[in-house]
This record gives structure tokens, C-alpha cells and sequence, in this order.
């Protein structure tokens, strides 16, 4: 009993809560003794006691700052608590030392709860591994497996290293990682990272990273770094704060060889702790960074957060970004009588001899109408396509290059169709049959199905202008523009171009984000106020190079960023606003002899809670993702004052 | 000289940053010490001299509780 008294005392937190509520029932009885009972020798004793108890934990702080030199707060509320006391003013004594614990030990609490976003990253890594040792499974610590050994994992639990499935399959959902909730389908050869959970089946892992070498250990670390990083406001408000407290000592001072009034000069002691102040900006990016992890969404510190805040336009890169990155058949068009199925059927039996990727979406399409034979005798030509025989047939599949070379005559009806479909930015397939055109195949990158409600999105979050710079040739940049709403498009453009295009933005006066694909559109992205990377999750590369990296190629996550951004600079801004206009109130209030010691301290915890609770909100910024279909149905509301909502189910 | 990691969620003001690195530094065996009071992080450089549970009491001394953490 004893012993657990002690080691609950020895427990800084613990202590504080049981002298906070010592403290306080103490005050409560000299409130009853006092005004119930007259007993004004009780009420002196209780309120003196309560100070006691409440100033002696804030005293040894104060004291042990001092040893290390260093003016503390502490220091502060214990002068003037003393001071309080001298002069006779018990209640003043015991009010401000109980509300400086309770506010203490409430702001702790409170800040747990703000830096609690990671909490579940940290967590998520599992503490131990079942490895296989001499053939017989063994249960260590996570971080003492070593990399090749083999590691089990059955259905439900977690993995504990980064490796690659040697046996077995499993749905693994990737939430910690990558901020997606639908499982991942994993076989052998498929990559795992720790933190992930194998959902229905049990795997066979090879270990390739184990402890602080994970690629969640990384995330962590990254974002942490992210985190520590003090924005320019912060940084600004810590030089203001260096010569704030001894200011306002010297002031105190100063104020009590003037006027000699004591309890004006301990009165402004006590108000002279910026805390709200000094916490207003970090509160805000913990919060909101810890917020954009959870998403998958990777905020490089406090700088590149304030400048997202302030993106009004957007440069996106077209393939792989805006499209699927592989191109897909999206026309057929049958000649000189053959019929579309035959068309498709010839074209890919000459293209199943092939590896060429514009083969694979025809033989794929033309599977799912029929079987695919292969052919007598293929022969691929360089740079224009195939030449097969089948059954008797001679087909030919590929660019207008071979066809002249074939001799094969293109008659006008092929010569129009042919035109429309590459206007439509296309690429052309032309299949010959025995010495006749046949038919036409229409190949495209096509928009990603998230893709234009990306755009709505990131226009409604107030991104003016939203810009495509693609390499690729103008008309198929234009037919993807159409299809995803973009209404400015710079085609044909080399890496530098896109750099041009991007300073030229900037110089225009607009803060600009890049979103690209970490490699090609490097210096384009080196160029933009924001760069932004997708994909990042297992690419070093885009993580360090990047000032937003998404773990994902999730297109939701671009106006998600956007949206945190914006809420964390406007939460950072209202914070100061709170802070500035309290420290500003307290000390008119002082001044014109309407706030005495009590009343001021209570003033100045309940702003440093009020910023700490205000920076807790962003933590609640909605997931910007929904069903495409429920955004007309059920418009989301504006502020979501209800938790997460939950991801919906595909 | 290794590399510990503690990790303490107490921290409600950045003054205590000073205070808990200055008490750290003056634990035999520990070359630096950095405290991070935005996510509560806190790495200490020691040599052997230096026991994990000798870096948690020193934090406990100014005024905090923290723990190992492995990264």
C-alpha cells in the first residue's frame, strides 16, 4: 500500500492529479468553513494549507529549473504565490498555484490527445515475431529477427517486419501504411510491409527490413521530423517569447518601484506567462500533420504546410497521374465489310506473338469475345508491327508506316476514319486482311475514374487554376483535359518547358503545387511552391524529395492535402488571434485594477486550453472522399463536428 | 555511444524542452540530448556508463515521465 502510495508520488502525473485534488477539496473546505461557518481562522489555515500543497510541486519545478539556470514559469507563479501570501492574501495564494496544476495537468492531457495521431502509427508495429529457427517456430522480439529468416504470420495478426511472401496468400490491409482501407490481395513474390495486417490467410515472409529500417519506422520518423520542424510563425513567436518573460519581470518590477503597489506587480507576474502564445503554432501543426498521416498523406514540416495553405493554382502531369498509365482499346472500326469481332480476333492473333504493350489491351478485349488462336508464322517488323498467317490467312497489325510498306491500298472511307480517330488523340492500330485493310483499332490512355471528381474537388477548395503539362502529343492531351475538366493544357513539353511553365506561374504572382511522378517531372516539381509526389509508399526517392508526399495514387488525397493545409493555416492563424487578444486583455484588465491574481490566472490557462482545443479540431478534418454518386444526394457538411467518418466501402 | 530513444506525452509547454535536456546532460555518460516538445520525442546520446533506466529517472527529475521507445 505504502509502496504503491510512493511510486504513485515518484510519478510526475500522477502526482500532480493527486496534489491537484488535494488542493482543491482544501480550498473547498475553507469555502464552507469560511462563508457556511463563519470560521475564519479555518478558511486562513484551509486556503493556506491548499497553497502549500498545490505551490510545493510548482516550487521544486522552479528550483530545479534554477539549478539548470533557467527562468521558468514555475518561477513565476512561485514568487508570486510567495508574494501573495506575505501581503495576506491567502485566497489569491491558493487560487492561482491550484488553477497553475489543474491547468497543467489539463494542457498535458490535452496536448497527449493532439500528438495521439501517431500514437497509432507507433502502435501499429507489432512488438514481437514468430520466426522460424531450425525448422521450429519461435517467438522474438520484433526488431531482433534478422533479415532472410523466415517469419509467420497468421490470418488477423499484424506484420512484424518489411519482406517479401515466400508462401501462402492473404488480403493485407494496408491502412497503416498507405491510409487505404481495401485490403490488398498478396501471393507469393508480393511485397509486405510492417504494421499491415494479414486479414484471411496465413503467409510465409522472408524478413528484408526489420525495426527502424520499416518503411512504417521511416513514415514515422519522417513525419516526426515533419512535425519538429518549426514553421516560420513558430519560429518568429520563440524569438518574441525569449525576451517576453524577462520583459514582463522587469516590468513587474519596474511597476512595483513606481507605484509600490505589491499586488499589481505580483498580479502581473502571474499574467506574464505567454503560454498560449508559445504553443498557438506547434499545437496546429502537430495536430494538423498527425491528421494528413492518417490519410497516408506525408506533410514535410511546418514551412511546406503554411505554403500548401496558401496554393491557389495546381500543375498536374498527365500520364500516370491524371490516366491509367496503359493505354486501353476504346474504338474499333470494321472496313470493306469485315465485321468488328473478326477485326479484334485477327488484329490479336498477330499480337499474341508480341510483347509490345499496345498488343496486350487488344488480345485482352478480343479474349473476352472468343478464343484466341496462335498463329502458323509471326514476323514482327521494328517500329511498324506484325505480319502473321493463320489458317491460311495473312494479317497484318500495326502503324500506317507498314502498311504503305505492305503496299496495302488505303482507300478514302479508311483515310477519314482513320483522321477521326487520331484527332481524338488515339493511337491507330491499322489491321490488314490478305492485302485488304480491314479494320481500325483506337488505342488510349484513359482518365482514371477519380480523376474529374479530383478536379471538382480541388476547385471547390478554392484552387483557381488548375493547369495540365503533359509531354505527350496536344490532341490526346486535349481529349483527357475534356474528360477531366481541365481547361488549360500545355502539350509537347520537355522537362524544362515544364519548369518554364511552372516559374512562369509563380512570377504571374500564384502559389503553385505540381503533382507528378517524382522522376520525369523532377525539375518541374523542384520549380513549384509545393511539390507533391503519389505513389510514395515503398520510393524513397518521392518521400525525400517531395514537400507532400502521398503514400497512395489515391487522386482523392490530392484535395485532401489541399484541405488540411488550408485548415491548419487558418487554425494557426485563429490561435494567434487568441493568444494576441488575451495576453492584450489581461494586461488592460490589470492595468485598469479590474483583474486581480486569481482571475488572471484562470484567464490565462483557460486561452492555453482554448488554443490547445482549437488545434485538436483539425485532427477531425473530414477524409475528403466519397462515393461519387453521394455527392449530389448527400452533400457533406461543411464543418463536420462528428468523428472521422468512415471510410465507405467500394 | 548508442542512440535512445524516449518518448514522453507530459509535455504542455515548450520551456520544459530546456530544463529536461540540461538535466539529461548533466547524467554521467550522456554525451548530448535533444528534446522535441512538438511530438514529445526525446534522443539521447551515451556511452555505457549511461543505463536507459538512468535517462528516464533523469527526466523523472525534471519533472516527467517518459519510456524506451524503438524508434
Amino acid at each position: 500500500m505504502l509502496q504503491r502510495l510512493m511510486a504513485g508520488f515518484m510519478h510526475p502525473a500522477r502526482r500532480r492529479l493527486g496534489l491537484t485534488i488535494a488542493s482543491g477539496a482544501l480550498i473547498l473546505l475553507a469555502v464552507i468553513a469560511g462563508y457556511g461557518f463563519g470560521a475564519d481562522g479555518l478558511w486562513s489555515a484551509a486556503m493556506i494549507a491548499a497553497a502549500v500543497v498545490a505551490g510545493s510541486d510548482i516550487a521544486v519545478r522552479a528550483v530545479q529549473a534554477l539549478r539548470l539556470r533557467h527562468l521558468s514559469i514555475e518561477l513565476l507563479v512561485t514568487v508570486a504565490a510567495l508574494g501573495a501570501m506575505v501581503i495576506g492574501e491567502y485566497w489569491e495564494a491558493a487560487a492561482v498555484t491550484f488553477l497553475f496544476i489543474f491547468g497543467a495537468w489539463l494542457e498535458a492531457r490535452t496536448m497527449r490527445q493532439t500528438r495521439g495521431a501517431l500514437k497509432a502509427l507507433i502502435d501499429a508495429a507489432p512488438a514481437t515475431a514468430t520466426v522460424l529457427r531450425d525448422g521450429q517456430p519461435v517467438e522474438v522480439a520484433a526488431s531482433a529477427v534478422s533479415p532472410g529468416e523466415t517469419v509467420l504470420v497468421k490470418a488477423g495478426q499484424r506484420i512484424p517486419v518489411d519482406g517479401e511472401v515466400i508462401q501462402g496468400a492473404a488480403a493485407v490491409s494496408e491502412a497503416a501504411i498507405t491510409g487505404e482501407s481495401i485490403p490488398v490481395e498478396k501471393i507469393a513474390g508480393s511485397a509486405v510491409y510492417t504494421g499491415t495486417i494479414a486479414e484471411n490467410g496465413a503467409l510465409r515472409i522472408r524478413a528484408t527490413q526489420v525495426g527502424a529500417d520499416t518503411t512504417l519506422a521511416r513514415i514515422v520518423s519522417r513525419v516526426e521530423q515533419a512535425q519538429e520542424e518549426k514553421a516560420p510563425t513558430q519560429r518568429l513567436i520563440e524569438r518574441f517569447a525569449q525576451w517576453y518573460t524577462p520583459g514582463i519581470m522587469a516590468l513587474s518590477a519596474l511597476t512595483w518601484a513606481i507605484s509600490g503597489d505589491v499586488r499589481l506587480a505580483l498580479t502581473l507576474l502571474v499574467v506574464g506567462c505567454p503560454g498560449a502564445l508559445v504553443i498557438s503554432t506547434p499545437v496546429s501543426i502537430v495536430a494538423g500533420i498527425g491528421r494528413a498521416a492518417r490519410s497516408g498523406i506525408l506533410i514535410k514540416g511546418g514551412q511546406h504546410l503554411e505554403e500548401a495553405g496558401r496554393i491557389d493554382a495546381v500543375a498536374l502531369d498527365k500520364t500516370g497521374t491524371l490516366t491509367e498509365g496503359r493505354p486501353q482499346l476504346v474504338a474499333v472500326v470494321p472496313l470493306a465489310g469485315h465485321g468488328r469481332d473478326t477485326v479484334l480476333n485477327r488484329a490479336a492473333i498477330a499480337e499474341a506473338a508480341s510483347d509490345h504493350p499496345l498488343g496486350r489491351p487488344i488480345i485482352q478485349a478480343a479474349e473476352a469475345k472468343g478464343a484466341v488462336p496462335p498463329a502458323d508464322h509471326v514476323e514482327e517488323i521494328a517500329g511498324m508491327g506484325l505480319v502473321a498467317d493463320h489458317a491460311g490467312q495473312r494479317i497484318a497489325a500495326g502503324n500506317r508506316r507498314l502498311i504503305d510498306r505492305l503496299g496495302i491500298p488505303v482507300t478514302p472511307e479508311a483515310e477519314a476514319a482513320l483522321a477521326d480517330l487520331l484527332s481524338r488523340g488515339q493511337t491507330v492500330v491499322m489491321v490488314a486482311i490478305d492485302g485488304q485493310l480491314a479494320g481500325l483499332l483506337g488505342l488510349a490512355d484513359q482518365p482514371r475514374a477519380s480523376a474529374a471528381p479530383m478536379i471538382r474537388r480541388l476547385r471547390k477548395a478554392g484552387v483557381a487554376r488548375i493547369v495540365m503539362l503533359t509531354g505527350d502529343q496536344p490532341a490526346a492531351a486535349a481529349a483527357i483535359a475534356a474528360q477531366v475538366g481541365i481547361d488549360e493544357v500545355h502539350a509537347s513539353l520537355l522537362p524544362e518547358q515544364k519548369l518554364e511553365l511552372i516559374r512562369k506561374m509563380r512570377a504571374e504572382g500564384h502559389h503553385v503545387a505540381m503533382i507528378g511522378d517524382g522522376i520525369n517531372d523532377a525539375p518541374a516539381l523542384a520549380a513549384a511552391n509545393t511539390a507533391i509526389a503519389m505513389g510514395a509508399a515503398g520510393s524513397d526517392v518521392a518521400i525525400e524529395t517531395a514537400d507532400i508526399a502521398l503514400m497512395t495514387d489515391d487522386l482523392d488525397r490530392i484535395p485532401e492535402a489541399v484541405a488540411i493545409s488550408r485548415a491548419t493555416l487558418a487554425n494557426m492563424r485563429q490561435n494567434l488571434v487568441i493568444a494576441l487578444v488575451t495576453v492584450a486583455g489581461l494586461m488592460a484588465g490589470v492595468f485598469s485594477g479590474d483583474v486581480h491574481m486569481a482571475e488572471g490566472m484562470l484567464i490565462h490557462q483557460l486561452s492555453v486550453l482554448i488554443v490547445i482545443a482549437n488545434g485538436m479540431r483539425l485532427l477531425r478534418t473530414p477524409a475528403v472522399r466519397q462515393p461519387e454518386t453521394s455527392t449530389r444526394v448527400m452533400p457533406a457538411p461543411a464543418s463536420s463536428r462528428g468523428a472521422l467518418r468512415p471510410h465507405p466501402v467500394r | 555511444m548508442s542512440k535512445t530513444i524516449l518518448r514522453s506525452d507530459e509535455f504542455s509547454c515548450p520551456s520544459c524542452v530546456a530544463k529536461i535536456e540540461k538535466a539529461l546532460a548533466a547524467t554521467p555518460g550522456v554525451e548530448s540530448a535533444r528534446v522535441h516538445f512538438n511530438t514529445g520525442r526525446i534522443e539521447v546520446d551515451h556511452d555505457a556508463t549511461a543505463s536507459v533506466e538512468a535517462l528516464v529517472a533523469a527526466v523523472r527529475s525534471a519533472g516527467y515521465e517518459a519510456r524506451p521507445a524503438a524508434f
